[in-house]
């Protein structure tokens, strides 16, 4: 099998590396579809980290949980989906740092 | 079930007001708080309670129900009357009838959600005098201060809303400092109790067996405990009753609030301040209580000439009744340190006759703005011609505020005098006494002072209107309130004996003063 | 129990049924509630009589308990009983005789005169006449304090009577004020002996009298709150006198007195000659067990008694309405009888009570019908010339006068030559400060002839001096009828007590002293009990007693003489000259009233009142000012800090994981990791 050949600190630095795209995307992006999506980044690299620790233990809470998280994801995204829709139809623009109307 | 059936059908009729057309709202609440009054008057008519509820004595319409455990606490539902509670009840009954009455007149919009309202308020307020567990009394202590708010911040006067909020906002936190203090008791009762029920936590408290809050090497030590937890609790129910310098809410809402509301303010909200002073720290800390004599009669004190000062000052003739109820809880505050059979009935006595008087001083006042629509004593002159009836009631409510005897009012002084007087836990209670007495010439002063100005002298109001005569439904009941007052000051021991009865225990401590 | 004990009660509630039936049906009813109020006093009347006869032909005294207030199974109890003695027998009689005759006078001044308000007049005066009758018959201090107050209310509401005025709402203000201000001293007083006591009976071997003798004589001991006993037994006594000055206007409480002629005149007449102001020596009266006790507080009664009564005559002299000549004259003769409480002339004191009340009541009344007949013009100098055509008034008037001037035969002479006999006595043996009482007594004495007759000749004698005067409106019988029966009273009640036709012929008549020396011992309220506890020891000049009673005598009757004489003498003619405006700036201090007045406002108004406003604003300043300042600094930080809320997600996230890195940086620090 070639996945026992890959030490499990291998998934560590991808789901890492994926995990750091994702943040870098919603701290620099304006788009809520963007903002979207890097989301979706962060999610999925807790995921792989979820998956790898579950084969490294032979338990497979973590997948479980994995499916559980993509099963949310699906949900977020609908809702999300639906807010960026929202936020369009009133200020013409998917930018997120236009929608401050709410605060205080 | 007696109590239940009370506060049942204090709510159930507070849902039915709601939903009910405006149009038809008055009638119906007027209605509707009528079994809570008749089912409090059979309370106390068949009365068969003795002692203090609190310290083992036989508590009447007693109910016990477990409720929930909190951790090692269980709480129960626990609710049953005694000779200091009864009286409260009554009050509270009697007057929300008569406020509901009296609002027919002033309050023309919302009428379904401001009368469901007054009914919450009820309900609540029989919570707070019969619950006997400190959650459960929690819980409607805190639920009291919805209504208030709302019947302040909706139906008030132009700066309702700063009035509200400063009211409720002041309250609250006073509760939250007075609930951290008897946390930090019952911790530090440690397993001594195994409830929050209050009767258990008085008996623990008063035997002794308050232990180290914490452990004893990293812990407060029982005595600087007690001290702290009476200093937070007096703090906190000091400003519901209020106490000078907490006072200063107390005003606001007066003159924002309509008259009903003031009414229950003052005559009953005030007294839940003084009955949780009475059930908690006095019951159950009198050690601390005798330490801190002197600077709660110096409070006292204060209170009392302090307020009758500034009530002098005041040119708004609901707020001379509001600075005078500072006053008249000042007596309430000296009966209670004084810690005798008199001094403490008399404060509960006081309790009941300021929530007649004053609730009687408020509606005449409100029957004066229907038909001025001013409180200004400077704007009116010689009311007494145009409407004698009012008048007439209003000079009968002045001069039993000012001690008249025979009235409810000079009795419950009387009593408290006598009280601190004769203190033995009081140093040098013969001084604070006579010092204190000197509130009933102040208030004769400025009493008889905005009588003169705005009863009096040739009749003179800018109105372009005829002033008619005041409506049966805003004369009847403070008639009412006049005929009990002069009741409770011919005859009073007819709520005077049961007070005694139940307050005996309470001063009975050691030094137990006096008689 | 005799029957008639059974009935006391009725006394006071006649007048009080008058009272509800006036205030709530009085529209409706005969005369407006008058007619009620004329049965009740004349069956309140009738059995105080009955019970005085009962009393006189029995002997048989009554002391009960008639209801519970409070019942207390531990501490003092709180009671209204009845204590009829030969004090308080005669004091009833006096109250509801006086009490009725204003109710027939009322129907001349109120109803005829078609007055406003009447029911409300007729519900004041049955309240009052109800109080100060259970005020007389209470068996104890409490009871008094409490028809003491109700008193001085219905004083409030008669004294106002014409609210819609300003000046009667002013002055009724006033009345219940300063008089409130005493009783203050009073209420501490009735505290203090309940807690010192445990009891507050003025009468038997359990009354608070006996067991502060008993206690004074070291038999008993009670809390005495780190006093000597008898320090505050003073004290106790002093606090008590603070109500009796206020209501008998002493000085310095007696600035309500003028004020308050303001009111009905039927109404000054209760309150001066039977009522209010009555009320304060009487309260001495009936607990005069206890001031026996207490030589010091005896002699500052005596004092302020014989300084009140020279200081209100010395006023009296240059008033110039009808009323305030009477005023000052009524606080100069409560002056006499306080003298005589102080000097341990106790039954000198009662006479002088009596016979005051009498012509006193006749006075106002006259005064009353004067000023009917003057369409209520109360200026004697607009009077003059009025005894032609109000003949009844007139000699009624004048033998009040008389007797207030203290002319023999009068009554008024014999009862204030008691008073000073006693006090002249009592100096002699070996209390000398009495003297200085005693000198002002005399003094006054002079001063009071000369006012006395300056008012009489002022306002019957000499030419009429305006158009009113000239034709005076007719008064009726229900006005004359009063005066004739005290007109008659006020020149005989003199032979109550002619203490010095016993002493010259030995013929005993001194009928008042025998009656109230009849008190039962076992009651401790006699006036041989109380001989028993004076300290004073008595003296004489010129021979013996008799030698002094007649240096007395002469003195007294002589100054009131010449008092009479020189106003006689001053003010006869057509158009007597304005006598009194030759003492200058001494006449312009007595008409302001040696500017008591002036303080006492300067007390209420200047100070109390500028203290009010001193702790309104530094309550809206400091204290609202400290709940506020809580709030808005709250609000402003809060303020400050929420513009951290930018409504841009990615600074919420940015924050978050700086937090985190900086949470992580803290824990890696607190872990030892570097």
């Amino acid at each position: 099998m070639v996945l026992e050949t890959v030490p499990a600190e291998y998934y560590l630095v991808l789901s890492a590396a994926v995990f750091c795209i994702g943040l870098f995307g919603i701290l620099t992006r304006r788009n809520a579809l963007v903002f979207l999506m890097s989301v979706e980044l962060l999610l999925n690299a807790a995921n792989v980290n979820l998956v790898a620790f579950a084969f490294y233990w032979g338990n497979v809470t973590g997948q479980t949980f994995a499916l559980f998280v993509i099963a949310l994801a699906a949900a977020e995204v609908a809702v999300g989906i639906g807010i960026v829709l929202v936020v369009h139809r009133n200020f013409d623009d998917v930018d997120v740092t236009n929608a401050t109307t709410l605060k205080w | 079930m007696l109590i239940e059936a009370l506060v049942v059908s204090c709510l159930l009729g507070a849902a039915i007001v709601f939903f009910t057309p405006d149009r038809y709202a008055p009638k119906l609440a007027f209605g509707l708080s009528v079994p809570p009054l008749v089912l409090s008057l059979y309370a106390y008519v068949a009365f068969d309670g003795s002692g203090n509820a609190l310290l083992g004595g036989e508590i009447a319409y007693e109910t016990f129900a477990e409720w929930l455990q909190l951790g090692p606490y269980a709480v129960n539902y626990h609710v049953g009357l005694d000779g200091i509670s009864l009286p409260l009840v009554v009050l509270s009954t009697v007057l929300t009838t008569l406020s509901i009455l009296s609002a027919w007149t002033p309050i023309d919009d919302r009428q379904s959600e401001f009368y469901g309202l007054v009914l919450l308020l009820e309900g609540s307020l029989i919570g707070v005098f019969a619950a006997l567990d400190f959650l459960l009394w929690f819980v409607f202590w805190e639920a009291v201060l919805i209504p208030m708010y709302l019947l302040i911040g909706v139906w008030g006067g132009p700066r309702r809303k700063y009035a509200a909020i400063k009211f409720f906002v002041y309250t609250n936190i006073a509760s939250l400092v007075m609930f951290v203090g008897f946390f930090a008791l019952i911790f530090g009762l440690g397993d001594a109790v195994s409830s929050t029920g209050m009767p258990a936590i008085a008996e623990a408290l008063r035997a002794g067996q308050l232990g180290y809050l914490g452990t004893p090497t990293v812990g407060v030590p029982p005595d600087t405990l007690a001290i702290a937890a009476f200093l937070a609790m007096f703090v906190g129910f000091a400003v519901k009753v209020p106490v000078v310098p907490f006072h200063t809410w107390l005003p606001d809402a007066h003159v924002e609030a309509p008259t009903p509301a003031s009414v229950l303010l003052a005559g009953v909200l005030l007294k839940m301040g003084t009955y949780a002073l009475l059930r908690f720290n006095f019951t159950m800390l009198p050690e601390q209580a005798a330490t801190l004599a002197v600077p709660i009669a110096a409070i006292a004190v204060i209170s009392i000439i302090y307020g009758a000062l500034l009530a002098l000052a005041q040119q708004d003739l609901k707020r001379v009744v509001a600075y005078s109820s500072v006053s008249s809880m000042g007596y309430v505050i000296l009966g209670l340190v004084a810690y005798t059979v008199y001094g403490v009935g008399g404060a509960t006595f006081q309790m009941v006759a300021h929530g007649l008087i004053s609730g009687l001083l408020f509606m005449t006042v409100g029957v004066f703005y229907n038909a001025t629509h001013t409180r200004m004593i400077g704007d009116m002159s010689g009311l007494a011609s145009k409407m004698p009836a009012t008048a007439t009631v209003f000079v009968a409510g002045a001069f039993g505020y000012m001690g008249l005897p025979l009235m409810a009012g000079f009795m419950a002084e009387l009593f408290v005098f006598i009280g601190a007087f004769e203190s033995t836990v009081l140093p040098a209670a013969p001084v604070f006494t006579a010092i204190a007495m000197f509130g009933i010439v102040i208030v004769a002063g400025y009493l008889l002072w905005a009588m003169q100005r705005s009863l009096f002298g040739p009749f003179e109001l800018e109105t372009d209107y005829e002033l008619g005569r005041a409506p049966v439904h805003d004369i009847a009941p403070i008639v009412t309130l006049v005929v009990l007052i002069v009741a409770l000051g011919v005859a009073p021991d007819l709520i005077f004996e049961m007070i005694r009865d139940a307050t005996l225990d309470v001063v009975e401590f050691g030094f137990g003063g006096g008689s | 129990m005799a029957l008639i004990y059974e009935l006391t009660p009725a006394i006071v509630f006649l007048p009080l049924a008058s009272f509800a039936l006036a205030l709530f049906f009085g529209r409706w009813m005969p005369k407006k509630g008058a007619v009620a109020g004329i049965l009740a006093t004349a069956g309140a009347l009738g059995l105080s009589v009955v019970t005085l006869g009962w009393l006189l032909l029995s002997g048989e005294v009554h002391d009960q308990t008639w209801y519970t207030l409070v019942d207390a199974e531990m501490g003092v109890d709180l009671a209204f009983g009845i204590l009829i003695d030969q004090l308080s027998a005669a004091m009833l009689v006096i109250v509801s005789l006086i009490a009725f005759l204003v109710h027939v006078f009322s129907l001349g001044y109120m109803n005829d005169e078609g007055e406003p308000g009447l029911p409300r007049y007729y519900a004041g005066l049955g309240l009052f006449t109800a109080s100060m009758l259970a005020f007389v018959m209470a068996d104890n201090l409490f009871m008094a304090f409490v028809f003491f107050e109700l008193v001085g209310l219905c004083s409030y509401l008669l004294i106002g009577h014409w609210f819609t005025e300003d000046a009667p709402p002013s002055a009724a203000k006033k009345a219940f004020l300063v008089t409130r201000f005493g009783d203050y001293f009073f209420l501490v007083g009735v505290v203090g002996v309940l807690v010192t006591f445990g009891t507050a009976g003025f009468a038997g071997s359990e009354g608070f009298p006996a067991l502060a003798e008993s206690a004074l004589a070291g038999e008993t001991s009670v809390n005495t709150f780190g006093l000597s006993t008898e320090g505050w037994f003073s004290v106790l006594g002093l606090l008590v006198l603070g109500g009796v000055l206020g209501k008998s206007a002493q000085f310095p409480f007696h600035t309500w007195l003028p004020d308050a002629m303001e009111g009905p005149t039927p109404v000054s007449a209760l309150i001066h000659a039977a009522t209010m102001v009555a009320a304060g020596v009487y309260l001495v009266a009936r607990m005069y067990g206890f001031y026996a006790l207490l030589p010091t507080v005896l002699g500052i009664i005596a004092f302020v008694g014989g300084f009140t009564a020279l200081f209100a005559a010395t006023m009296a002299v240059v008033k110039n309405e009808i009323k305030q000549v009477l005023a000052y004259s009524t606080i100069s003769q409560y002056g006499y009888m306080m003298l005589a409480l102080g000097a341990g002339g106790y039954v000198a004191a009662f006479f002088h009570l009596t016979t005051h009340a009498i012509f006193k009541a006749l006075l106002f009344l006259g005064a009353g019908s004067v000023i009917i007949a003057m369409h209520h013009e109360e200026d004697m100098w607009e009077m003059g010339g009025l005894k032609s055509e109000m003949r009844t008034t007139y000699l009624t008037f004048l033998a009040g006068s008389l007797a207030l001037a203290g002319i023999f035969p009068f009554s008024g002479f014999w009862s204030k030559d008691e008073v000073l006999f006693e006090t002249l006595v009592h100096a002699l043996g070996g209390s000398p400060l009495l003297f200085g009482a005693y000198a002002m007594g005399i003094t006054a004495v002079f001063l009071t002839g000369f006012y006395t007759i300056r008012m009489v000749m002022l306002t019957f004698h000499g030419d009429p001096r305006s158009e009113t005067a000239e034709d005076p409106h007719s008064v009726g019988w229900n006005v004359k009828f009063p005066l004739s029966v005290l007109g008659v009273l006020a020149v005989v009640a003199g032979a109550l007590n002619p203490v010095p036709i016993e002493m010259l012929t030995g013929a005993e008549v001194d009928f008042l002293h025998d009656y109230l020396y009849a008190t039962p011992e076992a009651l401790l309220t006699g006036a041989e009990h109380y001989s028993s506890l004076s300290s004073y020891g008595s003296g004489a000049i010129a021979g013996g007693e008799i030698g002094t009673m007649l240096v007395n005598a002469g003195l007294s009757f002589g100054l009131a003489v010449a008092g009479a004489g020189l106003a006689f003498g001053l003010y006869r003619g057509g158009s007597p000259a304005r006598h009194t405006e030759r003492l200058g700036r001494v006449q312009t201090l007595l008409m302001h009233n040696y500017y008591q007045d002036e303080y006492q406002v300067w007390l209420a108004e200047g100070f109390t009142v500028r203290l009010a406003a001193a702790a309104d604003t530094f309550d809206q300043g400091v204290i609202d000012g400290t709940v506020n300042a809580v709030s808005s600094v709250s609000r402003s930080a809060g303020a400050r800090i929420r513009q951290i809320q930018s409504g841009v997600v990615t600074n919420y996230a940015a924050l978050v994981v700086l937090s985190l890195l900086a949470l992580l940086v803290v824990f890696a620090i607190l872990g030892g990791w570097f």
